[in-house]
């Protein structure tokens, strides 16, 4: 089995809280593995610490991405080196015009490439088509930054973002909470374009709904800041009827 | 000269060191108030002194040919270039405000008896140039600027400077803007590498249903001081916005104080400010509301970005308010960048730098975008642009 992250015995706090005890988790390319968890079981904070977020400080174990820690790397260059995390709250920035900030960002990624930047008109082009399939109004591009986006407007957002940068590893932090039937059924065809054999996915969700349009390949149980059980899709289904509890730790 | 040699003097003391005759009334001003120091009211966050203690050439200023020009240009204080048909002259100044609050505006005044006068003509657009070319020298002139009733004026006022060294500009307005009218001045302005220091006093005298609308974008270092007398007549205007990006150890902002002297008069000031460095930034603010001013609206507002932990502002917003009648509020505010948004950019690849760029300019944009026309708003955006980017390389 190959892999393209691999999270070992990860301990991490925030403020004084520990938070992730010892947890491990294997991503292999080009597939869907799904995280569910009670509240509070320190899924988003799994999510922060392989992007290095403030927030959160890793205290023991290891990422490593492509064979590389990236224990010690910064955000952004976690990002121009292919991770991606779609946030549960993602921000609003006034001020920031969305589509300056989506081609500065992508231009940053082609520059990393070595490829060419995008003027104005060329990213426009590329634009309108995600625009389109995600039902997003053109003038949403033209807002500032997520200011006065609805939830399922924010989520759209992300998913662009992601359609645009391209990512390797995509972690989508609840991405369904607070869809409608028909965002829901946008932000998947999002996604399930983005799937290409080699990409992996990290899908953080308390719903099966989206699960049945993303297909996943395993479903892992965090509970208490650890994995605690992995398998394949048929779980989801179990946890729905008998709920976390039910559930003990591998050994 | 050195103008800490003036300090103390009495009235003919004065008059004779600046070699002007006829003058009383205005050196009696400027000694009542006194030479600048930390003691004085307007300049206690300045720094006034290490400017004044400086010896400086001094220049004549006689009038030149004026070349035809797109836009008006004055040389070291003297009017070089300027539009065909545009009404410039050169000659005394009739019309002194006896009430204002700045002992430099009638040091100015004494400096120059001979003022830079423009009578704007309709609904125009006018580019005003200031050049600096003298090395360690006290630049000193003053401009009077008329307007015309039911009309819309706007100066666009920006500063350029050869590779001068330690000089000191003192200039200013006499802005009369006539009834039903509206001028509008956006003034730009870069100061960096010890080029000059520059003291503006402005006087700004709004009459009846005029409006006012003052936007100043200060950038870079050094210390420059902008202050601002506007008084407000009946169902008059103002609407002021000051945007500060200071670094390294720069003092600068504005010192203003807004009168409301007629009935339904409103004023609106803003102040963004956002400070690096060692920088010091300063928004001391008054407006006051007299007897006859009666619904008045006022309201004013700083915000100030602190980028750097050695950066400081000052903001002192007042209001001072003899009747009830009236609708006036205030507030000022300082933080940091928000840690979230920063976070949010870098985690899509966006570097720090340009990341807080990003922010810094989307927190002044309120203030950017009050310059309708684009080439102006695009320019002062390069302007912020290239000032950030020298001090984050
Ligand atoms: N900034 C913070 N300061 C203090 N505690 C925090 C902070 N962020 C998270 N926590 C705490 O860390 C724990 C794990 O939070 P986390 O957000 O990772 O949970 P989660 O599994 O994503 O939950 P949910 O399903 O509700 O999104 C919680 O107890 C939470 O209160
Ligand atoms: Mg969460």
């Amino acid at each position: 089995m190959s892999t393209v992250m691999k999270i070992e015995n990860l301990q991490a706090k925030i403020g004084d809280k520990d938070i992730l005890k010892g947890l491990n988790l294997e991503l292999e390319p080009g597939k869907v593995h799904a995280i569910m968890g009670p509240n509070g079981a320190g899924k988003s904070t799994l999510s922060k610490a392989l992007v290095g977020h403030y927030d959160v400080e890793v205290t023991g174990g290891d990422i490593t991405y492509k064979g590389k820690s990236i224990r010690d790397m910064e955000a952004e260059e976690r990002a121009l080196e292919g991770i991606f995390l779609s946030f549960q709250h993602p921000v609003e920035i006034p001020g920031v015009n969305n589509a300056y900030f989506l081609r500065t960002a992508l231009n940053a990624k082609r520059k990393h490439e070595g490829k060419e930047e995008l003027n104005a008109a060329e990213f426009l082009r590329l634009m309108r088509d995600h625009l389109e399939m995600l039902g997003m109004k053109s003038d949403m591009i033209s807002r500032s930054l997520n200011e006065g986006f609805s939830g399922g407007e924010k989520k759209r957002n992300e998913i662009l973002q992601m359609l645009i940068l391209e990512p390797e590893v995509i972690i989508l932090d609840e991405i369904d909470s607070g869809l409608d039937i028909d965002a829901l059924r946008a932000v998947s065809e999002g996604i399930n374009k983005m799937k290409d054999g080699k990409r992996s996915f990290l899908v953080i969700t308390h719903y099966s709904r989206i699960l049945d349009y993303i297909e996943p390949d395993y479903i892992h149980v965090l509970k208490e800041g650890k994995i605690i059980k992995t398998a394949g899709p048929e779980l989801v289904g179990e946890l729905e009827e008998h709920g976390y509890d039910s559930i003990e730790e591998e050994k | 000269m050195k103008l800490s040699d003036l300090k103390d003097m009495k009235v003919e003391a004065l008059l004779s060191a600046l070699n002007v005759k006829g003058r009383e009334a205005l050196a009696e001003r400027f000694v009542t108030l006194g030479l600048p120091s930390k003691k004085s009211e307007t300049y206690r966050y300045f720094d006034a002194e290490t400017l004044f203690e400086k010896e400086y050439k001094t220049l004549d200023y006689l009038p030149k040919t004026i070349a035809e020009s797109e836009k008006i240009i004055i040389t070291d204080g003297v009017v070089t270039a300027a539009p065909k048909g545009l009404r410039i002259y050169t000659e005394s100044c009739e019309q002194i405000d006896m009430e204002h609050f700045d002992p430099l505006y009638y040091l100015g005044h004494l400096l120059s008896p001979q003022v830079i006068k423009i009578e704007v003509d309709g609904d125009v657009e006018l580019d005003l140039e200031h050049r600096f070319t003298q090395s360690e020298t006290l630049i000193s002139y003053r401009i009077v600027l008329y307007n015309q009733s039911n009309r819309h004026a706007t100066l666009y006022e920006n500063f350029v400077a050869d590779a001068i060294k330690n000089s000191l500009v003192l200039y200013g307005y006499d802005m009369h803007i006539a009834q039903d009218s509206t001028l509008n001045v956006v003034k730009l302005q870069t100061m960096q590498s010890q080029q000059y220091n520059m003291v503006a006093s402005n006087r700004v005298n709004v009459a009846k249903q005029a409006n006012a609308l003052l936007k100043s974008f200060d950038l870079g270092g050094e210390q420059g001081l902008q202050i601002l007398k506007v008084d407000l007549d009946t169902r008059a205007h103002v609407e002021a916005g000051h945007l500060l990006y200071l670094n390294q150890d720069a003092k600068r902002g504005t010192v203003s104080q807004i009168i409301h002297k007629g009935e339904h008069s409103t004023s609106k000031q803003e102040a963004k400010n956002i400070l690096d460095g060692k920088a010091r930034g300063i928004f001391d603010a008054l407006i006051r509301v007299e007897h006859a001013a009666k619904y008045t609206k006022a309201q004013q507002n700083s915000k100030a970005i602190l980028l750097d932990e050695k950066a400081y502002m000052v903001s002192k917003p007042q209001l001072e308010i003899y009747i009830d009648e009236l609708e006036a509020s205030h507030g000022s505010t300082t933080g940091q960048l928000d840690e979230k948004q920063l976070f949010y950019l870098q985690s899509r690849g966006i570097s720090y730098v340009e990341a807080r760029k990003m922010l810094v300019i989307a927190f002044a944009n309120t203030l950017i975008e009050t310059v309708k026309d684009a080439r102006h708003q695009e320019r002062i955006k390069e302007a912020f642009e290239a000032v950030f980017y020298a001090a984050h390389q």
